[in-house]
């Protein structure tokens, strides 16, 4: 009993000692110079990592630009404007200002060029390539699982390990996440070729589960709450499926069976549209509901300056626990959120797969055999 | 500027897909060699180490069982084979007894009739010594009686006759 009562001890008091340093940087970071909070910006993707109250740090820009064909790279947005091969504009009044000298000084250190788009002096801007916020969190992510499943892996070296019973909680918590996936969406869902996609299956899983919880963390954000993040993600899963595909999958989507020939011609497109929309939908589910609990958090604590802004400071202390409460609230929400979303977007990704790997059972008017490959390319 | 940022929110950023793709291709092959393939295999073989476990246990048992009902059917076997020797043994002690019974008996009055014989034979002769002697009694007794009216042949005749009147025993 002393020994249960002790673990509930230390574990309160480890949850408030979380709960501070979580709520700590968002609140702090809430009340910039102007005393008012920016969700959006906080949300967003950046191109610098946000360590309020200690500051923040700029990210390495990388610029591809052509008419002259070159890579620029350089340490921080500062130094790419500071060296004067890139600019910043200014918008005022409708109209573009190219800010030199002392007005791009003074505009470094309001930080607004953290928010402008640099533009190359000399030729064109091509691509972007700069080191994002979102991309460090997403690289982080994927160090995390794979520092912890190739230490898992390493469990498994000996052979008498590999028949042994799991031990620990390390083992222990992250097999049963494995046969979570292989039972409970990819075989269920893939069939019985669900082998050939579990290591994808796994690997989507476990990338989205932490990169989820991450958004959780002290001046960490969830990767997946980045729509170009998930939107690659998808793409793996619309390649992973679509390489797989059966020819009993192509002919269903291109030369459906038992309709008339012009209807055929209507249902193609329509199969195909309904094809990129599914994975399109996968996107942005997961983006959407992972944005949507960081825009909310921030909100809620955001009342809170909202209101001292517009009733004083009274108004806002009346406030404060309230929104504290709720965001506590929502927060816990987010940590089902994390799960459940990770689950979704897999459980999915298995059920397309499982679609692309149908095979013919149940048509009997099928058109000749030779007719399917050119269509189907 | 609010505008700006809010669009970046929805605007998918193609420097990130860039290095998202590169960073998830990379994942996808690391983990699917150094982590899912070992991590796979190993919860396959452990799961069917326990099912060859499960199955050769419950083979085991069902030998066990067989063979308990076998040494049962055995040892019911022998029981039985002891009880029917017994009985055979029992009914051939039963069988000598009484042919030795019998055989005992049919000494006794074998014994008996020679006995009875012997005492025929041995009163028969008693009864001619007896007759003899008698005769002779008689013979003498006569003779002393009648010494001198009857001549000894005569006598004898009448005295045979005499005698042939008597009873036999």
């Amino acid at each position: 009993m002393a020994l249960i009562a002790n673990i509930r001890y230390r574990q309160i008091v480890l949850l408030l000692a979380a709960g501070c340093v979580f709520f700590g940087p968002r609140l702090a970071h809430a009340a910039d110079e102007k005393g008012e909070l920016d969700a959006v910006a906080h949300t967003a993707d950046g191109v610098y990592l946000d360590f309020a109250p200690f500051g923040a740090v700029e990210l390495p820009r990388i610029f591809l630009r052509s008419d002259p064909w070159g890579l620029d790279v350089f340490p921080s947005t500062r130094s790419a404007l500071l060296s004067e091969r890139y600019v910043m504009e200014h918008e005022e009044d409708g109209h573009a200002e190219v800010l030199h000298g002392d007005a791009l000084r003074d505009a470094i250190d309001h930080h607004e060029h953290l928010y402008a788009k640099p533009k190359p002096v000399q030729g064109t801007l091509v691509l972007d390539l700069s080191i994002t916020r979102h991309l460090v969190f997403g690289v982080l992510a994927a160090l995390i699982v794979v520092a912890i499943f190739l230490g898992l892996a390493r469990r498994y070296r000996r052979p008498e390990d590999r028949v042994a019973a799991p031990r620990g909680i390390f083992q222990n918590m992250f097999e049963a996440l494995v046969i979570f996936v292989r039972d409970e969406i990819a075989k269920p869902c893939v069939g019985p070729r669900y082998r050939e996609f579990l290591p994808f299956l796994l690997t989507a899983f476990m990338f989205i589960l932490c990169a989820n919880l991450m958004g959780l963390a002290p001046y960490l954000g969830a990767a997946t709450s980045n729509v170009a993040v998930t939107f690659t993600l998808a793409a793996f899963t619309f390649v992973a499926g679509q390489r797989k595909g059966t020819k009993a999958y192509w002919t269903h989507l291109f030369w459906p069976p038992g309709v008339p020939l012009p209807v055929k011609f209507i249902l193609a497109p329509i199969e195909l549209v309904s094809l990129i929309a599914k994975h399109f939908a996968l996107a942005l589910r997961l983006f959407a509901n992972m944005m949507s609990g960081s825009l909310l958090i921030l909100s809620l604590i955001g009342i809170i300056f909202t209101i001292n802004v517009l009733f004083g400071s009274l108004a806002a202390a009346l406030v404060a626990p309230v929104g504290v409460a709720f965001t506590l609230f929502i927060t816990f929400i987010k940590i089902a959120v994390a799960f459940i979303h990770a689950f979704v977007f897999t459980l999915l990704s298995a059920i397309f797969f499982g679609m692309a790997l149908e095979e013919e059972e149940h048509h009997e008017e099928e058109t000749p055999a030779e007719e399917q490959p050119a269509l189907a390319g | 500027m609010d505008i700006i940022v809010a669009q970046s929110l929805l605007e998918p950023n193609a420097g990130l897909i860039f290095y998202k793709v590169i960073v998830f291709a990379l994942l996808l092959f690391v983990l699917g060699k150094y982590a899912w393939k070992p991590i796979v295999n190993a919860l396959s073989e452990r799961e069917e180490t326990i099912d060859a476990s499960l199955r050769k246990a419950e083979q085991a048992l069902e030998e066990a069982r067989q063979t308990g009902a076998k040494n049962e059917e055995a040892r019911r076997e022998a029981e039985e084979n002891a009880r029917r020797v017994l009985q055979d043994a029992r009914a051939a002690a039963e069988r000598v007894r009484a042919e030795e019974l019998e055989k005992t008996r049919a000494r006794i009055r074998q014994m008996q009739e020679q006995a009875q014989a012997e005492i025929e034979r041995e009163k028969e002769r008693a009864l001619e010594e007896l007759r003899d002697e008698v005769a002779g009694l008689a013979i003498r007794t006569a003779e002393q009686i009648l010494e001198e009216t009857l001549d000894a042949d005569r006598h004898r005749k009448m005295v045979d006759r005499f005698i042939e009147q008597l009873p036999r025993n």
